[in-house]
């Protein structure tokens, strides 16, 4: 075969590989094109409007959009309301992802175990995760209502306390109180992911260290929890984005109170109440910023600490 | 016959032209279907609103939303450059920010000098010579109080002073009639705001002098007394501690069941509510009064609500029609015995008084002539900022986290702030 013909066939292969790849190219594109356009239409756009716009002075009561740089932020930083809400978010942060980590974890170990009724069980543990915020919020300030609520009744009926209590007239109290109806709400979605976590770990590893004489700390240290990192990260992300968007549960329970105000809340009253749109759009930023960034160390370091590859 | 066949065709075409031009002349809107946004309160019974489709041949599609989620709808509508209804509730204290954004069309065009006579909280609602909304419910604030309780604790009239007024509370406590005498909300919240604006006018003061400079500052001013009355009223057991967390509308709640003997900051328009019996326990004992002040010659503020028409609206001549039957004399009484909003005519008050239907009739018409505006220079734009920093620092008070003299220094900063943006 003479080289020529060698060279052509060579052309002719590696021009029909180019070209699968290119369809493979084309193709994969096709799959991605649609979410790439819900994504940038109705995420990175929104994001980076809003993040232009807090640039600006964009507030309906003066004329004109005058560029001011940095200024909403700079006036965010010495603003005292806002730093209660920031405090108080951080409270409710700390408080909602240690409470659904530890509660959605035990719940999903308890419901792997269950073999009988497990898929009642677990329609009855999502029951709280499928009702609306509001409707959650509304129901929970019954309980802790001072006058007539379930909470003063039981807790006065058993001699735990000595007299009916105003739950919300103390700051901590109260902090806890709402973070508690929000972890209420949304501990199943973080026992649900781990639940599905843990139900895809081969039964054989856990034969195979009970053999090499693993106990049941080692089995959950060592064979658990790694196998569950994926999942784990997702809760704590979910658990963090959704405290630091806790809005609902302040709101309804105790309004705009500085004791429970969140950030969203501040964002709020900022933008809706006192109509300065550009400020309340610098915050939500903010408040964007800070729960990716805790996210993402969440996500690096659970993978670090716990996977073997 | 082919002549007189014609001359019937071209009798029958003309009859039949003038006809359809009568019809339309009659009810141009037919047809035409609007959205009419507003709180609970002026949530139409369905007879009414079925009355209106039947005179004008309009369909409304009524919605009903909580006041402030009308404020936060109305907002983020006119930013986008829609129209958050045809009609939608305008509060008094909505009309610096509205007026300003230009959000609401004028209408001067619906108020001839007669009506405008007829209905004096127009003003109100007159933001640069622009009418954005047509009062529809006359809400201010006067003493609404339980005779039987009052009766039971040996007091024969209705205090006149704030004296009298702590007094009879704690006469009350102090025969165990009911716990908590005095019903005034304490949240974070706009009732909680508006209580404390009339209790500086019933100590005899006002917020802002005419350059808006704040007037409650000083210890001997009437606002740092009105809070110091209501935090001392708290410590000695004459409001509900629980009201740091209760509406003004659960505050009201309170008085119903019979557990308060004096909404100290009563709506007017309530007294129809409280007195009637399947609304309120209290039905046969619920009355009004003057509001008490410190000198005894009665004060009280307006806070009228509205209804008007959003500028992006594309259906501004139904949404017309529709207010100008709202407040037609027969509507707005027919709105007063099923709902409570009580009328904004002079003319329907008086008649309504004349029928012997209107509950404390001699107090509500001796209270609403002296019914003042809480901004003279018309509302301004910052009053939402202020008076959120108000509600806040109150509730605040109320729970021990600040002194009365602190809060008023909070509240002072706030305003200055509110106003410097």
């Amino acid at each position: 075969m003479s080289p020529e013909i060698v060279n052509s066939e060579t052309a002719l292969e590696r021009a029909g590989s180019a070209s699968a790849v290119n369809r493979e190219c084309m193709l994969g594109l096709a799959f991605v094109a649609p979410i790439v356009v819900v994504m940038g239409l109705l995420v990175f756009g929104p994001v980076l409007v809003t993040l232009w716009d807090s640039l600006h002075r964009v507030d309906p009561m003066r004329a004109g959009t005058p560029f001011i740089g940095l200024d909403n932020y700079r006036n965010l930083m010495s603003d005292a309301r806002v730093l209660h809400a920031w405090l108080n978010t951080l409270a409710y942060v700390v408080f909602a992802v240690v409470l659904e980590t530890l509660g959605g974890l035990g719940a999903a170990l308890l419901l792997n175990r269950i073999t009988w009724g497990r898929r009642w069980l677990l329609a009855a543990v999502v029951l709280p995760w499928a009702l609306p915020p509001v409707v959650n919020a509304i129901v929970w300030s019954w309980i802790y209502n001072p006058s007539h609520g379930v909470l003063n009744s039981v807790l006065f009926s058993t001699g735990v306390i000595g007299s009916y209590h105003v739950w919300f007239n103390d700051r901590t109290t109260a902090l806890l109180l709402v973070a508690l109806v929000h972890v209420w709400r949304m501990l199943p979605l973080t026992a649900v992911i781990l639940l599905a976590a843990l139900q895809s770990i081969p039964a054989e590893l856990y034969q195979a260290a009970r053999l090499d004489g693993a106990g049941p700390l080692r089995l959950f240290s060592k064979v658990t929890l790694p196998l569950i990192s994926g999942g784990l990260a997702i809760a704590l992300s979910q658990s963090t984005v959704f405290a630091f968007n806790l809005f609902d549960e302040a709101w309804i329970l105790n309004g705009s109170s500085l004791d429970t105000r969140s950030v969203l809340v501040q964002v709020y009253m900022s933008a809706f109440q006192d109509l300065h749109f550009s400020y309340g759009m610098a915050l939500s930023v903010l408040v964007m910023f800070a729960s990716l960034v805790i996210s993402l160390v969440y996500v690096l370091r659970v993978y670090r600490e716990t996977r073997y590859d | 016959m082919k002549r007189n066949m014609l001359v019937a065709a071209v009798a029958a075409i003309v009859l039949c032209a003038a006809l359809s031009a009568s019809a339309q002349t009659a009810a141009p809107l037919t047809g035409e279907t609007i959205t009419v946004l507003l709180p609970p309160w002026a949530t139409l019974p369905k007879d009414m609103t079925d009355r209106f489709t039947a005179q004008t041949g309009i369909k409304l599609s009524l919605q009903t939303l909580g006041w402030d989620e009308i404020r936060t709808k109305i907002i983020t509508a006119s930013i986008a450059g829609s129209a958050p209804a045809d009609v939608t509730e305008v509060d008094w204290s909505w009309v610096g920010q509205f007026g300003m954004s230009g959000w609401y069309a004028p209408l001067n065009s619906m108020v001839d000098a007669p009506m405008a006579k007829d209905l004096p909280e127009a003003a109100i609602f007159t933001y640069d010579r622009k009418l954005i909304g047509i009062p529809y419910n006359n809400d201010f604030r006067l003493l609404i109080f339980n005779r039987q309780q009052l009766s039971a604790a040996g007091i024969a009239q209705p205090p006149k002073t704030l004296a009298e007024l702590l007094a009879d509370a704690k006469a009350i406590k102090a025969k165990g009639i009911v716990k908590y005498p005095l019903a005034l909300p304490l949240s974070a919240t706009e009732g909680t705001s508006t209580s404390w604006f009339l209790l500086t006018k019933a100590f005899g003061g006002d917020l802002f002098d005419n350059n808006l400079k704040p007037l409650f500052t000083s210890p001997d001013s009437a606002g740092y007394k009105a809070l110091a009355w209501e935090i001392d009223a708290l410590k000695d057991g004459l409001i509900d501690p629980a009201a740091t967390g209760l509406k003004d509308v659960e505050v009201q709640e309170l008085f119903k069941n019979g557990q308060a003997s004096f909404d100290v900051a009563g709506w007017a328009g309530n007294l129809s509510v409280y007195t009637d019996a399947s609304k309120s326990k209290v039905a046969s004992a619920a009355e009004g009064a003057l509001m008490p002040t410190v000198s005894g010659k009665t004060r009280t503020f307006g806070l009228p609500e509205a209804v008007g028409v959003p500028a992006a609206s594309t259906h501004k001549a139904a949404a017309e029609a529709f207010i100008r039957w709202f407040v037609a004399p027969e509507n707005q009484m027919e709105s007063y015995t099923a709902l409570g909003n009580l009328p904004t005519r002079t003319s329907v008050l008086k008649s309504l008084d004349d029928s012997g239907k209107l509950a404390s009739g001699k107090a509500l018409l001796a209270q609403a002539a002296v019914v003042e505006p809480l901004f003279r220079q018309g509302t301004p734009t910052w009053y939402p900022q202020f008076s959120s920093a108000v509600s806040a620092a109150i509730n605040q008070a109320a729970k021990g986290q600040l002194s009365v003299d602190a809060a008023i220094r909070q509240i002072a900063a706030q305003a200055a702030e509110a106003q410097a943006q």
